[in-house]
């Protein structure tokens, strides 16, 4: 990665990671960053469908469709995708996220052009028939069973919290879906969602690491170039009403021991100057055990056991929130928990911060932001990080470029505008406060903290 | 019926593989301080970043059979205060440094690990040095980081995958201290401050110590930092204490964690088997690989892609220093269980019987030596490949040569090492779940030994009552 960092009059370090990109005569977008450190690629294609945009009423089918792309296509047949990137020395996944699904893989990079032949016989012609649906059906809910239904806290909070913060359904609904509606699929169903959301012109095709750049180009015009475009696919209305109360929910922890808590605040725009200072806000907040929630909720009140938090920013396209989980002592109620975070808020928002506490979360931020760009995926898929983002600035912003720029509007946020956007996001009309308490929890005994005002009822 | 959604063909093979590139190793630096602490440095200038760990060669095992998890607490109150430095202090040393911090403790190792921008690698390393040699152990910070691990504990005794792990590496290993994988609420209140004291007087000192540094500096520079640092740290070295040997199996048996209500079944099943520094090692990591390492392993390929019971079905050989084992895991819906636990060892036996076909063969050989290349693609994946050749004490040239190794082996390989560390008749068979729906699956494949979920043995119920 040719990134080493050169001084700026503010001697703030900048990224000059290489980013060449195009656009195939059916609409797809190709992006090449070109890094010859190791013998190794990480190719994605990325489709501008999320489990917030699918269809009313099929909850679920967003991320059911995902596995039904690793169960044929023309060429390659039910295991053979998956037998050729493997045999090719070579890692794959996908995921479902809000506002993209993602299928990536890294290889040794002489298994390049295999793996852009692969993605593009599936972009072009998915085969699959009722026996691949019958089986990925039962897989997924066995996935939900593992990560869900089975486990304590399963989908804490990013499947409790939705439903309580918005109100619009794309926002709000199961996004792994009721057993009920993954039953009801069909075959049909999935043709149509592929030819809706799948076309070349709904995508972005990355190809991070050891490729020449013509040579990759001319592979992705090679393999893709020949599918044709589909029409514009439909575009959910994801917008949300104005919030103008605070928000509450509960649900039952069946099998965890401790009550949990979280507390999301909705975010401002995509890239607008009060999104970038809530990205400081959220470390100040949040950053390890040197953030604010963890040092009082933890270290010095030693209420929670657990306190911790983040936000999506660069991730996600529409309503998203900051959301802060707690995990407290049983001798604790949530309400008073709750209250003791409140004075958190209420002191960033009087007091602000300091230019001392801000420079420092700074060089946090552009650490994390690195370490993030060269990994992301533990250590297994080399620069996936790096590929994600890349993907996320070509689809939302129309410049994967901003690769090498999103960090200066970050690190250009004054202590005055952290304390504004403070004032003005972390508001209860703004905020969605969920419980999750055990089933079999007893009424605390020893509550050590007195229920303040502004705390959840 | 098939279904596609082009009606036009564009039939075409896949292409071929290009000539490889070969991986081009980082410089690395290796030096035994005069203190005995090892230094590996690795030039890795992917991102301006380092990632620095130093590791103990002692652990949760060393002191099992008096203080279970007394490692794993030592290193988490390391964290929380030196001679010169209040908890708040180290945390805020480390934002400034753009840097993260754990501190833990596994079977064999303690570590006190950091990651951070390369233009703060020295305040990092002195922040290591500082963790190592002059934590304070403040007894608050003591009593909170104890009631947390209790907190933690009861969240475990929940978690049916714990649940499994636990049980089954008390089965496998009988009196041997690797039985122990979580202290019991108990033992962690009688936990004392004076014992993570002692624990860290005679373990975390430089002799037979290893610190590994990867990331963008210049290894000269580097070592000069280094040896100033933890150079005049000096502090005898423990003998290695001896542990009891592992018990031997003697046919399949059951081990049910009840859980009741639960919709799932955590499975696990496996052996005894081998470590790194055994001859048998490539051959098993490609068996291995084959049987259920991989997405398209057999197992994976049939009881996800082809019958559906499950969405992560694994095999893992597990390399612990003094012993390692051969494990398979899967999460299935209860009504499965027996036909899951019917296929994995059908799929145990196969490798055992039939020789792997030549296609199978390459691909996986292909599989397990492209990955590993990925694997040493950035810092932290060149750190814990390091780590491993070092504190394993492998061979000099283990990772260099660790592909044409693989790539040497045959099919005659892969039958051995199944034969051999593929205990299907011994196996033992731990299942985690709703009692009634599925003990009388489980009871098929041997006999039943019923647990809850503290660990204890529940008298066994008549049959009649089971079956009603």
């Amino acid at each position: 990665m040719n990134s080493s960092p050169s001084t700026s009059p503010k001697s703030a370090p900048h990224l000059h990671i290489p980013v060449e990109h195009a656009t195939l005569a059916n609409g797809l977008r190709v992006v090449v960053s070109p890094d010859h450190s190791a013998p190794v690629v990480t190719v994605g294609v990325y489709y501008q469908i999320g489990f917030r945009l699918e269809p009313r009423g099929r909850s679920g089918f967003a991320h059911l469709f995902e596995h039904m792309m690793f169960q044929g296509s023309e060429n390659a047949g039910k295991m053979e995708h998956i037998r050729l990137i493997n045999s090719s020395g070579g890692l794959l996944n996908g995921t479902t996220n809000y506002d993209i699904t993602n299928y990536f893989e890294s290889v040794p990079s002489n298994a390049l052009e295999r793996v852009l032949w692969l993605e593009a016989d599936r972009m072009r012609a998915l085969k699959v028939d009722d026996e691949n649906l019958r089986n990925q059906r039962d897989v997924v809910k066995e996935e939900v069973r593992v990560n869900v239904m089975n486990q304590p806290y399963g989908g804490f909070p990013w499947l409790d919290l939705p439903p309580v913060a918005f109100r619009n359904w794309p926002n709000a609904h199961n996004f792994y879906g009721d057993f009920a509606d993954l039953d009801a699929a069909t075959l049909g169903d999935v043709q149509q969602f592929f030819r809706t959301y799948y076309a070349p012109n709904n995508a972005v095709l990355l190809i991070v690491g050891d490729a020449d750049p013509a040579e990759a180009f001319a592979f992705a015009k090679r393999y893709f170039e020949g599918i044709p475009p589909g029409a514009a696919p439909p575009r959910a209305d994801i917008t949300e009403p104005p919030q103008t109360e605070e928000r509450h929910g509960k649900v039952e922890e069946r099998l965890g021991p401790l009550p949990a808590i979280a507390i999301g605040y909705t975010l401002p725009p995509r890239e607008s100057e009060d999104w970038f200072a809530m990205g400081l806000v959220d470390r100040i907040l949040h950053g390890g055990r040197a953030g604010r929630v963890y040092r009082k909720l933890v270290l010095e009140e030693q209420i929670a056991v657990e306190a911790s938090g983040g936000a999506d920013l660069i991730d996600t396209n529409g309503p998203t929130q900051m959301v802060t989980q707690i995990v407290h002592k049983p001798e604790f109620t949530s309400e008073g928990t709750v209250a003791v975070f409140d004075e958190i808020i209420e002191e960033l928002q009087r007091k602000g911060v300091s230019p001392e506490e801000l420079e420092p979360v700074k060089v946090k931020f552009r650490s994390d932001f690195y370490s993030m760009l060269e990994t992301g995926m533990g250590s297994h898929m080399p620069r996936f990080g790096l590929m994600h983002y890349l993907a996320c600035f070509t689809l939302y912003d129309g410049d994967p470029g901003r690769i090498n720029t999103i960090l200066d509007g970050f690190l250009g946020v004054t202590p005055e505008r952290v304390q504004a956007a403070a004032k003005k996001y972390l508001v209860p009309q703004n905020r969605a406060v969920l419980v999750r308490r055990p089933v079999n929890l007893p009424p605390p005994v020893n509550p050590h903290v007195s229920v303040g005002n502004g705390g959840a009822r | 019926m098939t279904s596609s959604a082009t009606s036009v063909s564009h039939r075409s093979a896949a292409p071929a593989l290009a000539p490889e590139r070969p991986v081009a190793w980082p410089k690395r630096t290796t030096r035994v301080l005069a203190n005995g602490l090892e230094v590996v440095l690795a030039e890795a200038r992917t991102f301006p970043r380092i990632s620095a760990n130093l590791y103990f060669r002692s652990g949760n095992a060393l002191i099992a059979h008096r203080t279970p998890g007394l490692a794993d607490m030592t290193a988490t109150v390391v964290r929380t205060g030196t001679a010169s430095r209040p908890s708040r202090q180290i945390e805020e040393d480390l934002r400034r440094m753009g840097a993260s911090l754990g501190t833990h403790a596994g079977a064999d190792s303690s570590s006190i690990a950091a990651a951070g921008l390369a233009e703060s690698s020295a305040g990092i390393l002195e922040l290591i040095a500082d963790l190592a040699r002059n934590a304070s152990f403040p007894e608050e910070e003591f009593e909170r980081e104890r009631r947390q691990r209790f907190e933690e504990l009861r969240i475990e005794r929940t978690t049916p995958g714990f649940l499994a792990g636990e049980r089954f590496r008390r089965v496998l290993f009988g009196k041997h201290p690797y039985a122990v994988v979580a202290p019991t609420e108990d033992q962690v209140a009688a936990y004392t401050r004076n014992e993570l004291v002692e624990f860290y007087r005679h373990h975390y000192v430089p002799g037979g110590s290893l610190l590994i540094v990867v990331g963008d500096f210049a290894a000269e520079a580097m070592l000069e930092k280094i040896e100033k640092i933890f150079g005049d740290w000096k502090a005898p070295q423990p003998e290695p204490p001896r542990s009891p040997e592992p018990p031997r199996q003697s046919g399949r048996r059951v081990h049910l964690v009840g859980m009741s209500g639960n919709v799932q079944t955590q499975v696990m099943v496996g052996n005894l088997a081998i470590t790194r520094r055994d001859p048998d090692w490539y051959r098993m990591v490609l068996a291995n690989s084959i049987y259920g390492g991989a997405f398209h392993s057999r197992l994976v390929m049939n009881i996800r892609e082809q019958k559906g019971y499950t969405y992560s079905p694994r095999s893992g050989i597990n390399p612990l220093r003094q012993h390692g084992y051969f494990s398979i895991s899967a999460a299935v819906r209860n009504e499965v269980v027996a036909a899951t636990l019917t296929e994995i060892f059908y799929e145990m036996d196969r490798m055992r019987s039939v020789a792997v076909p030549a296609e199978e063969l390459d691909s996986a050989r292909n599989y397990l030596t492209g990955v590993f290349s990925l694997g040493v693609a950035t810092q932290e994946g060149l750190l814990g490949q390091l780590s491993t050749v070092y504190l394993d004490q492998l061979p000099e040239g283990y990772l260099e040569s660790y592909r044409e190794r693989i790539r040497a082996l045959s099919a005659e390989d892969v039958l051995e090492a199944a034969r051999r560390h593929f205990d299907s008749a011994n196996a033992q068979i731990v299942v985690v779940g709703d009692r009634e729906q599925i003990i009388d699956q489980a009871a098929l494949f041997g006999p039943v030994t019923e647990y809850d979920a503290s660990g204890k043995i529940v008298a066994p119920r008549p049959l009649d009552v089971m079956q009603a």
